[in-house]
């Protein structure tokens, strides 16, 4: 059976007040049964009760007569007739009645020996003048006989002229109207004495003692009985009419008190769940239960409540969106915007086609300017190039900040060139800012990437994130322009398409063992070119290509990848030094980045490493271009190695920005000068001789320098005249794997 | 007395050298009645042999006190020929010395026996409590004259009667007649001719008779003893006075030879 989901209240009511009027009814019903069981049961024992009584009475009566009898009997005066009769006529009609010795409802005649009555002389007694034959002669006799409907008892006793009963003298007769004695001489309180009758044929007689057995009665209605039904019966069928009115007026009252109002009510919302709200109520038809009034106004001040925080919350999320899409620290467009923003862009470039250049934009070294001087000061260093950028850009152009120092905009309705113009003006403007107002003296620049779409080639515009990302790393190159048009020429293309493949080299390098292959690039001492270290130069081999650090360590910076790749480093050189293929004595020197130096696990790693330090001396270099934020840390840090032998090289010398000042603070003991400086050594102008003094100054100051990059004989003999230590450079041998190199040491310690 | 009624006694052996005592009840009254009652067992456990009677009054065996209402259809002559009778019974029993002993109409009953049937047996007479036939404030005369003209014409219709104690007896003329007859003159005369020893006694506070009678029986100097005090019945405390006095009289009496 399916069960309605919701009935309407006016069901509910019909079906309460029905269930109601039911249930009261079989509960009247109930009592109604009840009452006529307790009334059947009442009168079962009226009707016995009034037998009971009969039988009594009946008795009572029978026993009255016979002592009544038995008075006569014993009664000198019954004697004294019986032997002088003369004046028994006196003696029956007066005398036995004023003596008290009979009823005057009953008759006597005495009878002598002979059975005869002493007196013919009778009233209207109607006793016989013989004493019936059925009379015993010693005992008394009774029975009832119906005369013309009239029931008589008669009642034959013996008489004894002597107490001892010899002497038998005659008999008396009582005769009296049975119904009327029994009647006057009792009350009867259950039988109805009009109903009492004896199943007896007019003229045929019945021994008393079966007198009870053919009587027959009805018990007197109990009053009390009646009245409890009456006013039961009364009761209920007031309460049948009170509950009928009380239920109609309920209901009449429950329709207009509660269904009409909870049906207006029901409107007023659909009403408003509709739409169709008047905020102005009507005040005439207000519902008059005050409770639905209340709920009904409750829902009017709710509902103008949510439309005015509708409104509001309108307006919160139209600031909540523009704050959304707004970078806190810059106030351009964040990555959400951005990502929004060029969802619809590629949307409405495919229905309105026109050129589009996108501009990706990467502060160079931002990460070390951050860790060196500070976020606060990274911060203002990102607000000033925001600041710049915004500027440059064309009134209706936005400015994106995808994500740490990384800005990108999108340039609608344009050409390459206003592109690569706009992004020359964004040159301009950052390089006219002042960053020294902010204690930073190092330069602070931004590599630029365009790519380009134009109106014909709107299908290739899901590409412009790519092509832009490839060339800002192309910008990002040394000796590169700062900013890079994705498609100026194939090499560039292709370098840069290269790039995007050495990111994927990398990690997979960084989860894949063995795919970082240490070369090896001997450092010779001076004089004499005797091999003292191999510096150990990480490739990474992927697809059967071999991936420069050139390529790759642009990923590693850009992804701040530096422990991971260094920790990989140097568990491939602990392997390698583990094998033992390497010439003993011959020691190691392994490339650090500076990020790594501080970093315990790189640390700790290289003091488990420095059990190799008996069979080769171990150096770290660190190159002198990554900026240490936390020299006080590295410094530390450096210390403890040099206790565990390692020899601490400065690399890469002259590249980088503020090489003196980490000279005063790091612990370092080789300076390894940079290609760049030894070149200029074999020029003859003011800048080798900047170098030249700045060398012996070094070496005065107990620093033991190499030469990196040698390959001509010309720069060989400088270094070594200038008293460098070491040289390294592919004048003497280029880097090679460990096997070619064990190898290579085998035929020259086998003099090929 | 009738044929078929038979009348009944109490017979009380005694002393045989004493002489035997027959003990009258009053008017209607049985020998149950507690005076004679009680004298009949007192005078027994002094050895006296009694003889308590009740008389018929022509109804068998009769047991109860008759009440004054009832038909009662016995006369003075009938009683005196029971007492006779009875007198008779002791004689035959050996008893030579009777002495006759009544109480109120019993005395009266005795005494008028006495006058008409004159006995050698009977030695002595103890009348208690005396009194005559009273018949309230109605003429005697008229009412005897009454009775005897309904007699002459023979007509029997039972008349009814204050007579004695009872404001209603009810009785035949001639019965009633046998009893009115003795008012107080016959009285004093049957006791003034009383042939054996008397002794009367009489209560002081005898209110069922008149003053004037125990004055009347003085003059006729009958043997008489007032009880101080007692009434008619003798009761309470003077039951002991009448019985001492009755068995005072007795031992008076000369013994057997």
């Amino acid at each position: 059976m399916k069960w309605p989901t919701s009935v309407p209240i006016r069901q509910v009511a019909l079906i309460f007040i029905s269930s109601v009027l039911v249930l009261m009814s079989l509960i009247g019903g109930f009592a109604l049964h009840e009452m006529r069981d307790i009334s059947s049961n009442l009168t079962q024992s009226s009707e016995a009760a009034a037998k009971a009584e009969l039988t009594t009475a009946v008795e009572k009566q029978s026993s009255r007569i016979k002592n009544q009898a038995d008075l006569l009997a014993r009664w000198d005066e019954t004697r004294q007739q019986l032997v002088v009769p003369e004046y028994y006529v006196y003696w029956r009609d007066q005398r036995v009645y004023e003596s008290g010795m009979l009823s005057r409802n009953a008759h006597i005649a005495l009878y002598d020996q002979s059975d005869t009555i002493l007196s013919s002389r009778t009233t209207k007694s109607g006793l016989p003048v013989k004493l019936p034959a059925g009379v015993s002669p010693h005992f008394p006799t009774s029975w009832l006989r119906n005369e013309a409907g009239v029931i008589v008892l008669y009642y034959a006793f013996p008489v004894y002229s002597d107490g001892r009963r010899l002497a038998l003298i005659g008999h008396g007769l009582i005769r009296l109207n049975y119904m009327a004695e029994l009647l006057n001489q009792n009350s009867f309180r259950f039988t109805d004495p009009a109903s009492i009758k004896l199943a007896l044929k007019p003229g045929a007689s019945l021994p008393t003692d079966d007198l009870v057995e053919n009587i027959s009665l009805d018990a007197r209605p109990n009053p009390e009985q009646i009245r409890f039904q009456n006013v039961f019966s009364r009761a209920l069928l007031a309460l049948l009419v009170l509950l009928v009115v009380t239920a109609l007026l309920g209901f009449v009252a429950h329709n207009r008190l509660l269904v009409r109002p909870l049906r207006k009510l029901s409107e007023d919302i659909d009403a408003m769940r509709q739409g169709r709200f008047d905020p102005t109520p009507d005040q005439t038809s207000q519902i008059q239960v005050s409770e639905l009034e209340n709920i009904r106004r409750s829902l009017f001040d709710y509902q103008l409540q949510l439309r005015e925080l509708h409104g509001s919350m309108e307006h919160q999320n139209r600031e909540f969106r523009s704050q959304a899409r707004h970078d806190v620290l810059t106030d351009c467009y964040n990555r959400r915007a951005y990502e929004e923003d060029w969802s619809r862009f590629r949307e409405e470039i495919k229905t309105v086609p026109q050129g589009v250049a996108f501009l990706l934009f990467d502060c160079d070294r931002f990460k070390s300017i951050n860790d060196t001087y500070g976020h606060e000061k990274g911060d203002r260093v990102l607000t000033l190039i925001a600041d710049a950028l915004v500027t440059a850009l064309r009134a209706n152009d936005r400015l994106y900040r995808l994500g740490g120092d990384e800005f990108a905009a999108i340039l609608l309705r344009t050409t390459p060139a206003q592109a690569r113009q706009i992004a020359q003006r964004c040159q301009s403007l950052l390089d006219a800012k002042k960053f020294s107002d902010l204690g930073i003296n190092e330069p602070i620049s931004i590599s630029i990437g365009i790519a380009f779409c134009g109106a014909d080639q709107t299908e290739h515009i899901d590409e412009l994130p790519k092509q832009a990302d490839i060339a800002m790393y192309t910008a990002k190159q040394p000796g590169r322009n700062r900013v890079a048009l994705f498609g100026d020429d194939v090499e560039r293309a292709s370098q840069t398409l290269v790039a995007s493949r050495e990111t994927s080299a990398v990690f997979r390098a960084l989860a894949t063992p063995g795919m970082i292959e240490m070369h090896y690039q001997p450092i010779h001492g001076l004089p004499g070119l005797e091999i003292k270290y191999y510096e150990a130069l990480a490739r990474i081999r992927h697809h059967d290509t071999l991936i420069m650090p050139n390529e790759f360590l642009p990923v590693v910076s850009s992804r701040r990848l530096e422990t991971g790749f260094d920790l990989a480093v140097l568990q491939q050189v602990d392997l390698d030094l583990s094998s033992k293929k390497l010439q003993p004595g011959i020691g190691v020197a392994i490339n650090l980045t500076a990020q790594s130096i501080s970093q315990p696990e790189i640390v700790s790693y290289l003091l488990e490493l420095s059990r190799h330090n008996t069979r080769h001396p171990l150096m770290i270099e660190i190159a002198e271009t990554s900026l240490i934020t936390q020299v006080a840390e590295a410094t530390t840090y450096l210390d403890l190695l040099r206790t565990a032998q390692y020899r601490i090289a400065m690399d890469d010398f002259g590249t980088g920005h503020s090489p003196l000042r980490y000279l005063a603070d790091l612990p370092v003991d080789v300076i390894k000068f940079d290609i760049s400086l030894i070149r200029k050594l074999e020029e003859n102008n003011r800048a080798s001789q900047v170098v030249t003094d700045f060398a012996s100054m070094m070496i005065s100051a107990g620093y033991s320098l190499t030469a990196e990059g040698v390959e001509t004989e010309t720069a060989l003999r400088k270094v070594e005249s200038l008293g460098f230590a070491h040289v390294q450079g592919f004048l003497l041998e280029r880097p090679l794997p460990l096997d070619q190199l064990v190898i290579l040491a085998n035929d020259d310690k086998h003099g090929t | 007395m009738r044929p078929g009624i038979r009348a009944s006694a109490e017979y009380l052996v005694g002393d045989r050298s004493k002489p035997a005592v027959l003990l009258l009840h009053g008017f209607l009254q049985t020998r149950e009645f507690r005076t004679v009652a009680t004298m009949g067992n007192s005078l027994h456990d002094a050895g006296y042999t009694v003889l308590l009677p009740t008389l018929s009054l022509n109804i068998p065996n009769r047991r109860q006190s008759l009440a004054c209402e009832a038909i009662h259809h016995h006369s003075m002559e009938e009683d005196i020929a029971e007492i006779r009778r009875w007198v008779a019974w002791l004689k035959s029993r050996g008893h030579q010395r009777i002495v006759l002993f009544g109480h109120s109409f019993g005395s009266l009953q005795l005494l008028a026996y006495l006058n008409a049937h004159p006995d050698p047996a009977v030695k002595a007479y103890v009348g208690t409590s005396l009194i005559e036939t009273r018949i309230a404030s109605t003429s005697r005369h008229a009412l005897i004259a009454q009775l005897k003209d309904r007699i002459q014409r023979k007509q029997t219709t039972l008349v009814t009667q204050n007579v004695s104690l009872c404001s209603r007896y009810t009785a035949p003329p001639e019965d009633l007649l046998s009893y009115v007859v003795w008012d107080q003159t016959r009285t004093l005369n049957a006791v003034k001719a009383v042939p054996v020893r008397m002794q009367l006694i009489m209560g002081d506070a005898d209110q069922m008779i008149g003053r004037t009678w125990v004055k009347a029986l003085q003059q006729v100097r009958a043997p008489m003893i007032n009880v101080k005090g007692a009434n008619h019945f003798m009761d309470a405390e003077h039951e002991f006075d009448l019985i001492d006095h009755t068995l005072g009289f007795l031992k008076t009496l000369p013994s057997s030879p």
